[in-house]
């Protein structure tokens, strides 16, 4: 089992965010639903204290805001209440100008082994267009700080296809990311949510998107220059050192189940999703003066949804669906299920079968919802 | 019992008022409350209320105390608006002895409301004259009452100044009704005719067919015959509309009413049969309906290829309250299986196909539309061509003709220039030219009904900004050079987007129409050629160029849900598709190739 732990604050929120987050004002406020929180880990347990942890992942918002005290007790009492194998992943989310010695020392001390950095751009200008709190220096400063301190495994993120991004300035970032030496990248095509501010710009002509031909050919050089610098590409948006792949997010790709902690969190368990009382007022309220666990279906799977989730969640990752296990897991057989679909896009070059995997070609990662949506019921 | 009886049609143009002005009188008379009225009463169907037109017909039976203290029984029936429709309006008509012109204070005669109230007058019916809107602020009712003396010659001291909106002069329509227009005058104690002047299928009693009794009475238990077909039926139920349906023991001479007598089949209840007794049977039939012919053709084909048999039951029942439908099953190598519908006109296919969607739950790709073409061929034999599938190989050709019409175009005479420049664009010639008052006139050309079907009535309001009205009359044959222009995706020929043009305009067209489909076909996996061909020589090519993205940059496990509902949503597109070859062509291109803004 995985737990992901969600930690709804930033110190402002970015133009593109579409994720559930609040701009933090009053610093005690996180000390108010740390202690939320820390009730929930304790009702959760309580209810399946067998839970083993394979990983925890804490995310946002910003969990690099929460002190070290904080961080240390929610991780302490996790470790209470469950289960934590030995060796689990234990990642956290920071943004470059949340860290500084004291903060990274508390991380190692609360047992953080995995960092992922929101780099998102090597650019100011970009960083600006993007509302991000820190800039190209800042992020120089926290890479080389996690050298000094002997971090191997970090991740950082970045976002491509931004409103006038040229292929050059895209392909900068990448290299310069690449030279940090990460254990693993993610990169993000820009997609934007309407509701957001830089979603606005665009649909009111302020910002233009670029064409999806650029946008392709982004995604293309950066396959190609990462696969050269020996990055293993593992799922659509994801490259990594070898053995390096995200733990935690595997669980979601390959379709496994995962406990949600936190205001807004999903939890996928027993064939259905649920999602904690996204409210912060509510969820904090909820916890600490009632110590319920405020949680309500969001949708329950039948067999037949459950396989076609793990099909559609399965082909993000680049080694693809293995057939076999597959057909123990579920009792289908993919390739005479969708016979059809699997041989109209095989010979349109998106899909392949190797080695009794069923996975996307490189052509067919930057289409993959042509094929996925022919799969939904 | 005739005498306190007035059967009465409403003429008007679209938007003139004719749905307020029932609703008015129904109102006044107390045949709904005001917690029943809503807005279009007898617009029954959702379509016509959204389109604020009216389509379909819909009697109502109206109780009227007059000045006089009598009580009368008002029938009104209601009729369309719109050319297509004149063939309706006739049935109404025909069913009358009265009829109330209703025309816009600020707009003026149309050319199809005159076309109606010529109509009327041929049928020898009283017509009362009424001046609509006079509370808006661009009113003339005394101008609109001066041309409906020249043009009509209705004496401009009877025009009833009128506002439905507001309910002004409602009262004095009501006493003109019953004071101008004769009673009935049919033969009570004779054998039955009663006239089918529409039905419509109930899913519980059968066919419900409306019908005017000119002569004769009917009750319940009755075994009436179907003149055309000889066919009986027993009377389960009659009634009249006020404005529900409502049982009656008998309907006699004069009156105006429903029948149901389970009829399942709904080609048993014709519209414009005449229903007489079985024992008592009348010697002759009423004069019917003229059979009338469609104008225009296109194909309809059920997007889900099992729903054929889905949309042939549906189109069966339309037909019942639809005499001018017609279809036949067609296959296209593009398509599949679907139906050659014939239509009266494009407004015409347009209701048929949404409420073939709305009412039958069908989801339906129409091709585009076409006129009936007569072709000589070279072995002397005649040759009609409704689907331009069908169109015969030039060498096999002697002689192409299509159908003109007569088009008479009312207008502010500020407007003849721009008018005159359009029906030339549009293959026009000039009949005449008429003043009706010193500032409208009526402008005649003849013209190619290809032509006026598509877009010609749009670029005639958008170049008289609304004011110029239409009406047009099918004269016949002639000769005309044609072509059959072909519509090829990736190199293969696609049947159902074929169509015919005129030889001097074929490249401009066949230019823009690849254009249009470049822009409404989306990028796809491939690429997709299109282009245009006359037989084998392309005149026209574009492609859209193959899709690049189309990928969740991001999915975790908190959005999971959601992005499993945006695939949902792209799946429900593309059942909006139609696949023809490796193409996904949306269902809505078939149609709007036609629809070209012109220069």
């Amino acid at each position: 089992m995985g737990a992901y732990i969600h930690i709804p604050f930033c110190i402002k929120k970015c133009n593109y965010c579409d994720f559930f987050s609040l701009p933090l004002g009053d610093q005690s406020y996180l000390d108010k639903y740390t202690q939320a929180l820390l009730n929930e880990i304790k009702i959760r347990g309580q209810q399946m204290p067998s839970v083993q942890l394979e990983s925890i992942y804490l995310g946002g918002g910003t969990p690099s805001l929460l002190n070290g005290k904080q961080l240390k007790s929610i991780l302490q009492t996790i470790t209470n209440e469950f289960i934590l194998l030995p060796g689990a992943e234990i990642s956290l989310e920071a943004n470059p100008a949340t860290l500084d010695k004291i903060k990274l020392a508390q991380m190692e001390e609360a047992g953080i082994n995995r960092i992922s950095l929101g780099v998102q751009s090597f650019f100011n200008d970009e960083l600006t267009l993007l509302g991000r709190v820190h800039n190209a220096k800042a992020v120089m400063e926290t890479i080389e700080l996690l050298h000094t301190r002997g971090w191997k495994n970090f991740n950082l993120d970045l976002i491509y296809g931004l409103p006038g991004q040229s292929l050059d300035k895209w392909m900068q970032s990448l290299k310069q990311a690449a030279d940090c030496h990460p254990s693993h990248l993610s990169i993000y095509l820009l997609q934007l949510e309407e509701e957001t501010p830089m979603g606005k710009d665009v649909a009111d002509g302020r910002l233009k998107m670029l064409n999806e031909d650029d946008e392709w050919y982004m995604f293309d050089q950066a396959m190609e220059y990462l696969e050269g610098k020996e990055f293993d590409h593992y799922e659509i948006s994801n490259f990594c050192r070898p053995g390096y792949e995200c733990r935690h997010n595997l669980r979601y790709w390959k379709a496994e189940e995962y406990l949600g902690l936190g205001a807004g969190a999903v939890s996928f368990k027993n064939g259905g999703r649920f999602m904690n009382e996204p409210h912060l007022k509510q969820y904090v309220d909820t916890l600490s003066t009632c110590k319920q666990w405020p949680v309500k279906e969001l949708e329950r799977m039948s067999e037949r949804e459950l396989m076609t989730d793990a099909l559609i969640l399965g082909l993000r990752l680049c080694a693809g669906i293995d057939l076999n296990q597959f057909k123990q897991r579920f009792g289908v057989d993919i390739t005479s299920e969708y016979k059809e679909i699997i041989a109209y896009y095989r010979d349109g070059g998106l899909l392949n079968i190797v080695n009794g995997h069923l996975k996307f070609t490189k052509a067919g990662y930057f289409l993959s919802n042509q094929v996925l949506c022919q799969f939904i019921a | 019992m005739q005498d306190k009886i007035r059967n009465f049609s409403i003429i008007a143009h679209i938007d003139h008022g004719k749905s307020t002005l029932a609703d008015r009188l129904l109102q006044f008379t107390g045949a709904l409350s005001d917690r029943e009225m809503r807005e279009q009463f007898l617009d029954k169907m959702d379509l016509e209320r959204e389109k604020g037109i009216t389509i379909k017909l819909q009697p109502v039976r109206l109780k009227y105390k007059a000045r006089n203290g009598e009580e009368y029984i008002l029938n009104l029936i209601d009729t369309p608006g719109h050319v297509d429709f004149t063939y309706e309006v006739s049935r109404s008509l025909a069913s009358c002895e009265g009829a109330l012109l209703v025309v816009d204070a600020s707009q003026g005669i149309e050319a199809q409301t005159l076309a109606n109230v010529y109509l009327a007058m041929d049928l020898n019916l009283a017509i009362i004259g009424a001046v609509n809107k006079i509370d808006l602020p661009g009113a003339q009712p005394d101008l609109v009452k001066q041309e409906m003396e020249n043009v009509l010659g209705l004496d401009n001291e009877e025009v009833l100044p009128i506002s439905a909106k507001l309910g002004t002069g409602i009262e004095e329509v009501l006493e003109a009704i019953v004071e101008r227009i004769p009673p009935p005058q049919g033969d009570e104690g004779g054998p039955l005719q009663a006239m089918i002047f529409d039905s419509y299928f109930d899913s519980y009693k059968g066919a419900i067919s409306y019908i005017r009794v000119f002569n004769g009475s009917l009750r319940k238990g009755d075994i009436i015959r179907m003149m055309s077909s000889s066919k009986e039926f027993e009377v389960a139920e009659i009634g009249v509309l006020s404005p529900y349906m409502t049982e009656v023991e008998s309907l006699s001479a004069g009156e105006v009413g429903y029948l149901a007598a389970g009829i399942k089949n709904v080609k048993d209840t014709r519209v414009g049969d005449t229903i007489t007794q079985a024992s008592e049977p009348a010697d002759k039939a009423l004069p019917g309906y003229q059979e009338v012919k469609p104008m225009v053709y296109c194909g309809l084909y059920p997007l889900e290829n099992n729903d054929f048999e889905k949309l042939r039951d549906a189109l069966d029942r339309l037909k019942l309250n639809d005499a001018s439908l017609f279809y036949e099953p067609e296959s296209s190598d593009a398509l599949g299986f679907g139906f050659r519908c014939g239509f009266l006109g494009l407004l015409h296919l347009e209701i048929i196909r949404e409420r073939l969607e709305r009412e039958y739950d069908l989801s339906l790709l129409a091709t585009a539309p076409s006129v009936v073409y007569k072709i000589l061929l070279t072995d002397g034999s005649e040759f009609y061509v409704q689907n331009p599938t069908h169109w015969p190989p030039a060498q096999k050709t002697e002689q192409i003709m299509e159908p003109y019409v007569k088009a008479s175009i009312m207008t502010p005479n500020e407007y003849v220039g721009a008018i005159m420049e359009l029906c030339q664009e549009k293959r026009g010639s000039f009949v005449t030219m008429e003043y009706l008052t010193s500032q409208r006139v009526m402008i005649t050309y003849k013209l190619p009904l290809s032509e006026i079907l598509y877009d010609f009535f749009d670029a005639l309001k958008s170049r008289t900004r609304g004011y110029a009205s239409l009406d047009y009359e099918i004269v016949g044959y002639e000769t005309s050079d044609l072509v059959k222009l072909d519509i090829m995706l990736n190199g293969e020929v696609v049947d159902a987007l074929s169509f015919i043009a005129h030889n001097d305009r074929a490249y401009y067209r066949a230019r823009a129409i690849v254009e249009k489909l470049r822009r409404i076909i989306p990028r796809q996996m491939y690429e997709v050629v299109i282009q245009a061909a006359i037989g084998s020589k392309i005149i026209a090519r574009e492609s859209v160029k193959a899709m690049r993205k189309d990928v969740l940059a991001k999915c975790y496990g908190g959005d999971i849900t959601r992005k499993k509902k945006l695939l949902e949503k792209q799946k429900e597109g593309k059942k909006k598709m139609k696949q023809i070859g490796r193409v996904e062509v949306p269902k809505d291109a078939f149609m709007s190739v036609m629809n070209i803004e012109d220069d």
